[in-house]
């Protein structure tokens, strides 16, 4: 099957400098994400999960070898390039929402789309349609503290969906909600992976996350242990 | 982009209202104490010039030199002529001569027996010339507390004081007893008109004020004048035109041979009143740099508390694609607009007080009872044009600069650091 890559990464690695030494994070890294794959990086604490999310994520920079995130390489981008990056063809999602609390919520999900300077009214069906998709049209004039975490979470993902991003980057997005709410989130990700074929990369030790996910990278030491295909239609 | 700034600064108070009430005390705090400072000093000044020096002062040269012993055998003679020529020279100025004379005022009974004395420090102006400005400028009528102003010569105004000590009563004549320029003993009988207070403690002690001609008369003095003052036409004293008028005048009337040659003084030069001016303008200049140093780091650190609490804001914006360099240009268009608001409400705030002080003043009557300084007893602030926008300059560049300094780490940073630390 012919899938585009839309994330190259080739013998990275990313030290940090500990006192007068280093602590290598991430080693000799090579991987490669395919359009529209749902795939996580699982790992215990240390694993080397964010670091490599904040690579692809353009928040960090690799020390040796080279992230290539939709033909961009990371390394070399300036600072506005890669908020640009980020702000155009990237969607964050937090574990802990991370939503401004002194605006609403329309306002939360509608922050990306100023920054792309997008007339009011395009803007404004933008985030009605995104926040229709994720089920809290009603909610639109809420803060965010008279939502619940599953709410919250929602809101967390219409923001990240709305300006339509090619890659979503979900930090432990289940780590603070019940069940049914963690089901819940992950089934509207999933749906929005298949109708809008938007790439999601996890970070995650839930289990219920794993269930849903394609494939799932396993990470130990700053490397990958394993990497495990789960669904064949998305396989490297 | 920049409604949706405003929306977040409205609703956060602790964006809001905590640093505009920062800003707008200080601001207030900067306009008050400068114009209470401009107005005490400035009053200070204007009472010096009106009552003593001028906004320029010709005398003599040895009476410069000794003019705190009245020396009025060194006075200046061929007067009239003297201030035709300064009237066709300096028409800008307004001149006026004035004799100021020591002596004795006995006081009869109704037997002719001396009943009482006093030392009265005596000043001659131009009272009964309807074209003069001197008793306006020198506010007798509203000064007077009893009696009216001299309408004829032989009148005089005594300090009330003076007059109460004296047991007197407007109508009451009393004599005056003095030396001529001459050196001769001189008397001449006065009527009282009316009774004075100035408010100044040095000048309400004993004082008797006749018109010049009976002075002149009195003091063997046809012709000659003690000093001659001269104020701007507009009131306003400008410290650099005096000083270039005095120069050019003292480079051609002044002669370094002739003791009784004029020299014109400006009021800088006159009673320590240079040093006064510059203290003042020093001192302005000293509140002002104080307000920025001190409100720069109160508000640079209420801009690191923001800061601090807003670090997750920050990270979100960071994640959301928004640039290190605009959220720190955001930053900064809050501390200009928050130094705005909080200058013009800090500026309205101060504005109100400085014209509460300009009205009612502080009363000082009683630490300055004894003092032998020109001084209004009542300090009064003074509002002028400048203290619509003094306060904008502590107000918005110590909140710029604040800002500036707080968000530098934000804009120095790596991003992955930040973020990290963001706690994101």
């Amino acid at each position: 099957m012919n899938q585009e890559t839309i994330i190259k990464i080739n013998n990275l690695t990313k030290r940090f400098p500990v006192g007068e030494g280093e602590f290598t994070a991430l080693k000799n890294i090579n991987l490669e994400f395919f359009k529209g794959e749902f795939s996580g990086l699982v790992g215990p604490s240390g694993s080397g999960k964010t670091t490599l999310l904040n690579i692809i994520g353009s928040l960090d920079s690799p020390t040796e070898g080279e992230a290539i995130v939709l033909g961009k390489q990371i390394s070399k981008l300036s600072h506005k390039e890669s908020a640009l990056l980020r702000n155009k063809h990237i969607g964050f999602i937090f574990q802990v929402y991370n939503l401004l609390p002194v605006y609403t919520v329309f306002e939360n999900v509608e922050f990306a789309l100023l920054l792309q300077n997008i007339p009011s009214e395009k803007r404004k069906k933008m985030v009605n349609d995104a926040l229709e998709w994720v089920g809290l049209s009603s909610m639109a004039n809420k803060k965010p503290d008279k939502l619940s975490g599953g709410e919250g979470q929602r809101v967390a993902i219409a923001r990240a969906m709305v300006k339509n991003p090619e890659i979503i980057i979900a930090d432990e997005p289940s780590a603070n909600l019940d069940a049914a709410n963690a089901h819940a989130i992950l089934k509207t990700m999933k749906q929005m992976n298949k109708e809008l074929g938007t790439t999601f990369i996890f970070s995650t030790h839930d289990e219920k996350v794993m269930g849903y996910l394609d494939r799932i990278i396993h990470l130990r030491d700053g490397m990958v242990e394993e990497d495990e295909i789960i669904n064949v239609n998305h396989a490297p | 982009m920049i409604r949706f700034l405003l929306k977040g600064i409205l609703r956060d108070k602790s964006r809001s209202i905590l640093p505009i009430a920062v800003v707008a005390i200080g601001v207030a705090l900067t306009v008050v104490l400068s114009a209470y400072m401009k107005g005490a000093f400035g009053d200070m000044i204007d009472q010096n010039a009106r009552f003593e020096t001028g906004h320029v002062k010709i005398m003599s040269r040895s009476y410069a030199e000794n003019k705190d012993q009245l020396p009025n055998d060194l006075a200046l003679l061929g007067v009239e002529a003297l201030k035709n020529t300064l009237d066709t020279e300096y028409p800008q100025m307004e001149w006026e001569s004035r004799i100021k004379f020591g002596g004795l005022i006995d006081v009869p009974d109704e037997e002719g027996i001396s009943k009482g004395q006093g030392p009265a420090a005596g000043i001659a102006i131009n009272l009964l010339d309807e074209n003069s400005k001197e008793a306006q400028r020198m506010n007798i009528e509203t000064s007077l507390v009893q009696g009216k102003m001299p309408k004829k010569s032989g009148e005089a105004i005594i300090g009330h004081d003076f007059y109460e000590k004296l047991d007197l009563k407007i109508g009451d004549v009393f004599t005056f007893f003095g030396t001529t320029m001459e050196g001769s003993m001189t008397f001449k009988n006065y009527q009282v008109c009316g009774t004075i207070r100035f408010g100044a403690g040095a000048m309400d002690r004993g004082i008797l004020i006749i018109d010049i001609k009976d002075a002149q008369e009195m003091l063997d003095m046809e012709d000659g004048t003690g000093e001659i003052v001269g104020f701007s036409k507009l009131n306003v004293y400008d410290d650099q035109e005096t000083q270039i008028m005095a120069a050019e005048f003292n480079a051609r009337f002044m002669d370094d041979q002739d003791e009784f040659s004029p020299i014109m003084m400006p009021l800088r030069a006159q009673n320590n009143l240079g040093e006064m001016l510059d203290y003042s303008n020093f001192m302005s200049g000293i509140f002002i740099f104080i307000f920025v140093f001190a409100m720069s780091i109160v508000l640079w650190n209420t801009g690191l508390l923001g800061g601090l609490r807003r670090y997750q804001e920050f990270g979100i914006r960071l994640a959301l694609g928004e640039s290190k360099g605009h959220i720190y240009r955001a930053l900064i268009f809050e501390a200009i607009l928050i130094g705005l608001i909080g200058s013009i409400v800090g500026t309205c705030i101060g504005l109100a007080g400085a014209y509460y002080l300009q009205i009612v003043g502080i009363d000082a009557s009683e630490y300055l009872e004894n003092s032998s300084m020109l001084m209004p007893s009542v300090l009064r602030a003074k509002v002028l044009p400048y203290m619509f926008f003094i306060g904008f300059i502590p107000g918005l560049i110590a909140t710029v600069i604040g800002t500036m300094l707080s968000g530098i780490g934000i804009y120095k940073r790596e991003t992955a650091r930040l973020f990290k630390e963001l706690e994101v």
